[in-house]
């Protein structure tokens, strides 16, 4: 009994002293972020990343990831500036509080100047008050959700940009496809019960019902792999099914029980259907917010260069969006440390040299690089591409 | 009346996967009264062993053997490795645990199925693996068969309803009519009785698990062949099973192949007929409602606790 | 008359005295050495010494740190401490296996976006809004545990979750329900608001960084339902849930209330769970629907078990315990050092100080340099590979990191690695020494290489893991008491 009555009595000093200390620090806590001297842009500085490396989506955020790794080796010594990339890990099956526990490790990392991402629209609307708050600017390689930067209710905050059109665009883009291009008078969309593709199939049947094609609606839960019953829905007249699925194999199984029932529609998939070697059923669509860059001739050093680093992994659309961010950031940087003369006061002065960054030529994704004038968050070039899957599989631009 | 032909064969191909995984709950509820939540995650382990085999043997786009050799290897494969993972788990999550509160061998049972989804994700990623059997010998399993109306019945659906049925009716007669079938019924009857009857239970209980997850794993590769498989589906396919295995009277044999009968037509035709948004909602609805009011289900009988 | 026990050096009351006498059980079960000493303490403890404890350490730590992180990680946890409080009242206390247990996070999260969002334009005081939905979150706690009265054990597990699967799809499909849009569906509820004391909302972010206020706010609550939960026990309701846990007929044929002790249990389980979803919805000030999953409730019950059902303290040992070791796992250089440690104090705990322990360490060292240097040898790519920051030079040269790693090297040594360690069991005792030691070292490159390279998948493979292993080894958890099923 003695001893234990020590136990207690301790606990109770200890307690109060909490209590008391709680007190006199609880407003102290908050200012010290703010009291760190600038960042000197001679030490190394840190570009942060929040792209799904693991999980569903992982595929997409390593593809990322290793563009951004590579802009990261090659582009800051030519710009006079050291840089290391801190990658964070959002899965797409984590929620929120995930997200925004990563979101808090960045911001307590003194020297990061910016975030590349986040990657998924989702990721984005759970971060971008907190690193906005804390200074920090987020360029997203592949956030296309339109409400992150347009409409009345914006999901992101004014310090969020991206260097990719907007899903209104693709929405129209597509739909505008498929009435002029494809003479299309029935088609049926698909939902899964989860933003993107809701937003997505929301606004392409918006399109076509404005344009008079008949339109029927089905949803399906995301956790569904078996699309049979679904297949069966179709009617025999439709000529095209809108399926933004993220998953190119489910577009592909999709495509496969088209053809097993008989039905003629061919399948049309958003950005998130985009998956060379996995989507390759033929004739049927997709869209993509970027063009393949092997088409452009003055990214075959880049190209070459990655593919070193990178043995046998294909080229494809997500990941040079991911250098084009970087090489954004790095643009913004620069200017903020040219005009701090070498240092970087606060965070926040990256987030006003964004602004007006504007890249003349070397841009990734088709030479010239600003934002648009109408929404200065937005890439000025907001144009979607539809590419045609090829009896060989391979992808064909359409447009 | 052609969409009709089509949902009911869709539910025909749905309804004998959840059938064969219906059986393996059913075989291992009434041995060790234990809801075996890991079964679902053994047929997930099976339709990658079937994948893999595939790849071994050449993959869809260039097989070395001849088709309907190479689905045979494919579904004993899978049975095989299935099988020797069911005695495995149940060796080590559930022998220890025999006489612990029931409680210990179902949070075992969870754990065990967090363990392979997960190492599964680990060693092979999240994403989907297609057979792509639809390229298979120039599509000729899918452009094959016979017609019914306007409705192309593909030689692949026929095949897979043929093998399951094949595999209840061998389960049925093995239950039936051997020996270690009878031990087997005599075990899930009464254990102690049993084992004074000179039963040997650890090796019924090892035969059960043999039998039951070498017919998940069977179903697994049937599963895969039509439909892309992924790391993450035993979840809900294990809860698919056991809504068949209650419906059709846990314990009950013909009881978990008419559940898993009755539960792939029920979502054929309510996807197909009513609405595709809330179809789960309605077939765990009815499941709860069968629980609740019908415990022993269609074909089973209902049990008294003996205390 | 018996001898007094040589183990103890009796420094009590002599042989012959009642209470050296009834103490006589507890020595006998008393485990010898440190840990005896350690749980005979912890058994002697005033039980508010806990609370206290607990409320101090996280009081504490905003003064400490001022990492906004770390401010972060120490919310989440609070609100882990919660959520396995109220599953230790439904599973520990009531013995009923609930598996949908985030069901009623959910509600609590969706009820607060409700009442407090431009959803439907109410935007109720928070003063008001927690009293009604705890009260809401009790009575879907009994509407859920009213099948419970027929179904026992493995079915009522299936049945709650089957409700968890239901409330998903509700709440996700909530947006189409006869035309009316009540959740949100799958965009969920945005927006909403903060909590309000006395009218000032409370702000979430300084500047960024996680306020401190929601950090003391949840601590508070916590300490709000540890004292609440703790004087239930002691009630005769307490009383009756243990005596339904340890044999439902028995109680039955004493004349409990059976039914309505297993209502109240899930009411409660309920009701806090709701709390936090609150909490919880308040912070994010937005809910979805895919965020209250079954991975979520199996890692409340790691907690739960992991801790000691039925012993509050020991599940707010077992919340902290697994949520910070969870947050170490996600950044790869931590997970490094996590490893490491908590690998050498396995080993160390299980040998205890002896010259076994010794042997095997300088063994698996040796063997370290050996199989490094071998390779090297071989192949130096096969030992250049990059290596997560921590610990990085005293490793380098004992672990093998490949540069690149081949497809099949990854699922090999995985498998490679789980049937060792399963076969490990199988072994008689010295063989089992022997083989130790290419196991562990497989297993750290099995880590390195593997498990590190998706910290998601290896945080459940962990918890699956200690599941199996505490139900096996010690079903009682840290704190909780051994418990005999009665058949």
């Amino acid at each position: 009994m003695r001893k234990t009555k020590s136990f207690p009595l301790l606990a109770a000093v200890v307690a109060a002293t909490a209590l008391a200390a709680t007190v006199s620090a609880a407003p102290a806590g908050a200012k010290s972020t703010k009291a760190a001297a600038g960042i000197s842009c001679s030490k190394t500085l840190d570009i942060g990343m929040l792209a799904p490396l693991t999980g569903a989506a992982g595929f997409l955020g390593q593809e990322q990831l290793s563009w951004a790794k590579y802009a990261v080796k090659t582009l800051p010594s030519t710009m006079g500036l050291k840089v290391k990339l801190v990658p964070g890990d959002l899965p797409v099956e984590k929620g929120q509080a995930d997200a925004q526990a990563v979101a808090q490790k960045f911001i307590s990392d003194k020297s990061m100047v910016a975030v590349v991402g986040g990657s998924t629209s989702g990721s984005v609307v759970s971060t971008s008050t907190a690193l906005t708050q804390a200074g920090l600017v987020q360029v997203s390689p592949s956030a296309t959700r339109t409400t992150l930067t347009k409409g009345d209710n914006q999901q992101a905050t004014n310090a969020f940009f991206r260097v990719v059109p907007a899903d209104d665009f693709q929405g129209s883009t597509d739909a505008a496809y498929m009435v002029n291009t494809l003479h299309v008078k029935n088609v049926v969309i698909f939902d899964f019960q989860e933003p993107y593709s809701l937003g997505l199939g929301g606004e392409v049947e918006k399109d076509l019902k404005a344009a008079g094609v008949t339109t029927s609606h089905q949803s399906v839960a995301n956790t569904v792999t078996d699309f049979s019953s679904f297949v069966t829905k179709v009617p025999s007249a439709a000529d095209i099914v809108f399926f933004p699925t993220q998953s190119p194999g489910t577009a592909e199984a999709f495509a496969e029980q088209l053809v097993q029932q008989g039905k003629q529609a061919k399948v049309f998939g958003g950005d998130g259907s985009n998956g060379l070697g996995e989507f390759k059923a033929p004739g049927s669509y997709i869209s993509s917010f970027a063009p393949s860059i092997t088409g452009f001739a003055a990214d075959k050093a880049i190209i070459a260069g990655w593919q070193k680093d990178n043995k046998g992994k294909p080229v494809g659309s997500f990941g040079p969006a991911a250098y084009g961010a970087v090489q954004v950031i790095l643009a913004a940087v620069k200017a903020a440390c040219t005009k701090g003369g070498g240092t970087i006061a606060k965070r926040s002065l990256v987030i006003g040299q964004m602004r007006k960054v504007h890249i003349d030529k070397g841009w990734i994704l088709g030479g010239k690089f600003s934002w648009s004038k109408t929404n200065t968050r937005d890439p000025s070039v907001q144009k979607f591409y539809i590419l045609q899957i090829q009896s060989n599989g391979s992808y064909k631009l359409m447009n | 009346m052609d969409t009709f032909t089509q949902l009911t064969l869709n539910g025909l191909t749905e309804g004998s996967t959840y059938a064969l995984i219906a059986l393996g709950y059913t075989l291992i509820y009434g041995v060790l009264k234990l809801l075996n939540f890991a079964h679902g995650d053994v047929f997930m382990v099976g339709s990658f062993i079937g994948f893999g085999v595939l790849k071994v043997l050449g993959g869809a786009g260039d097989p070395k053997l001849p088709v309907w050799l190479l689905l045979t290897l494919m579904v004993r494969g899978g049975m095989v490795g299935c099988a020797i993972l069911g005695v495995a788990i149940e060796r080590f999550a559930y022998r220890p645990l025999r006489d612990a509160p029931r409680i210990a061998p179902l949070i075992s049972a969870l754990g065990v199925s967090f363990f392979l989804a997960n190492s599964f994700q680990l060693m092979f990623g999240a994403q989907q693996y297609n057979y792509g059997i639809f390229f298979l010998d120039g599509g000729s399993l899918f452009s094959k068969g016979f017609e019914i109306g306007n409705v192309h019945i593909p030689l692949i659906a026929i095949i897979t309803i043929l093998s399951a049925f094949a595999l209840m009716i061998v389960l049925w007669l093995l239950v039936t009519r051997t020996r270690a079938g009878k031990a087997m019924r005599a075990t899930s009857f009464d254990r102690e009785a049993a084992a004074m009857m000179g039963i040997d239970i650890d090796r019924v209980i090892v035969f059960t698990f043999v039998v039951g997850s070498a017919l998940a794993g069977a179903g697994g590769v049937m599963f895969a062949l039509r439909v892309p498989t992924a790391a993450s589906i035993g979840f809900v396919i294990g809860l698919k099973g056991f809504t068949a295995a209650v419906i059709g009277g846990i314990g009950s044999i013909p009881g978990a192949m008419a559940g898993g009968l009755i539960l792939g037509f029920a979502e054929a035709y309510i996807a197909g007929y009513w609405t595709t948004r809330w179809s789960d909602l309605v077939i765990f609805s009815v499941l709860i409602l069968f629980m609740l009011f019908r415990p022993s289900g269609l074909l089973g009988q209902a049990g008294i606790k003996k205390v | 008359m018996s001898e007094p026990d040589d183990l103890q050096a009796p420094s009590g009351p002599a042989i012959g005295q009642d209470e050296w006498v009834a103490r006589h059980g507890e020595r006998r079960s008393q485990r010898a050495g440190l840990i005896g000493e350690i749980e005979e303490r912890a058994r002697r403890a005033p039980w508010w010494a806990w609370l206290v404890l607990f409320v101090a350490a996280f009081a504490l730590l905003p003064v400490v740190s001022h990492d906004g992180y770390i401010r972060r990680v120490a919310f989440d946890t609070t609100l882990y401490m919660l959520l396995a409080l109220g599953l230790n009242v439904v599973v520990g206390w009531g013995g009923l296996l609930d598996l949908g247990y985030a069901a009623f996070y959910a509600i609590g999260a969706y009820a607060y976006a409700m009442l407090s969002s431009p959803q439907y334009g109410i935007h109720l005081p928070t003063l008001v809004s927690i009293p009604i939905i705890v009260v809401i979150g009790a009575v879907a706690g009994f509407l859920v545990g009213l099948p419970s009265r027929r179904l026992i054990g493995d079915y009522l597990a299936i049945v709650t979750l089957f409700f968890l699967q239901i409330t998903q799809t509700v709440l996700t499909n909530g947006d189409q329900i006869a035309g009316h849009d009540l959740t949100g569906g799958a965009n969920g509820i945005i927006n909403v608001d903060p909590l309000h004391l006395l009218g000032h909302p409370l702000v979430v972010q300084h500047g960024g960084v996680f306020a401190v206020t929601y950090l003391y706010i949840s601590i508070a609550t916590f300490a709000v339902v540890y004292l609440a939960l703790h004087f239930v026990n002691h009630s005769r309701t307490g009383r009756a849930w243990r005596s339904l846990r340890e044999d439902g007929l028995a109680a039955e044929a004493m004349g409990m209330p059976v039914n309505l002790l297993k209502l109240m249990a899930f009411s409660f389980g309920a009701a806090v769970a709701a709390l936090t979803g609150t909490l919880f919805a308040a912070l994010q000030t937005s809910v979805f629907p895919l965020q209250f999953s079954f991975p979520l409730v199996i890692t409340v019950y790691t907690m739960v078990i992991l801790g000691g059902q039925g012993n509050l303290a020991g599940v707010t040992i077992g919340a902290v315990v697994v949520w910070v070791m969870l947050e170490f796992l996600r950044d790869p250089g931590d997970a490094r050092i996590l490893f490491y440690v908590v690998g050498v104090l396995a080993i160390a705990f299980a040998f205890g100080r002896t010259r076994k322990l010794a042997v095997l360490l300088g063994s698996l060292v040796v063997f370290g340099f050996a199989a490094h240097a071998i390779a090297d040898a071989i192949n130096h790519d096969w030992v250049s590979g990059p290596a997560a920051n921590g610990f990085d030079h005293a490793l380098s040269h004992w672990v093998i990191i490949p540069t690149g790693l081949a497809n099949w090297v990854g699922p090999v040594s995985y498998i490679g690695l789980v049937c060792l360690v399963l076969a490990l069991t199988l072994l008689p005792a010295r063989v089992r020494y022997v083989a130790l030691v290419p196991t562990i070292y497989l297993g750290t490159f099995v880590w390195e290489n593997v498990l590190l390279a998706q910290p998601d998948a290896t945080r459940y493979i962990i918890l699956g893991v200690m599941l199996i292993g505490l139900m096996i080894l010690r079903p009682n958890g840290l704190l909780g008491e051994r418990r005999v099923e009665i058949v």
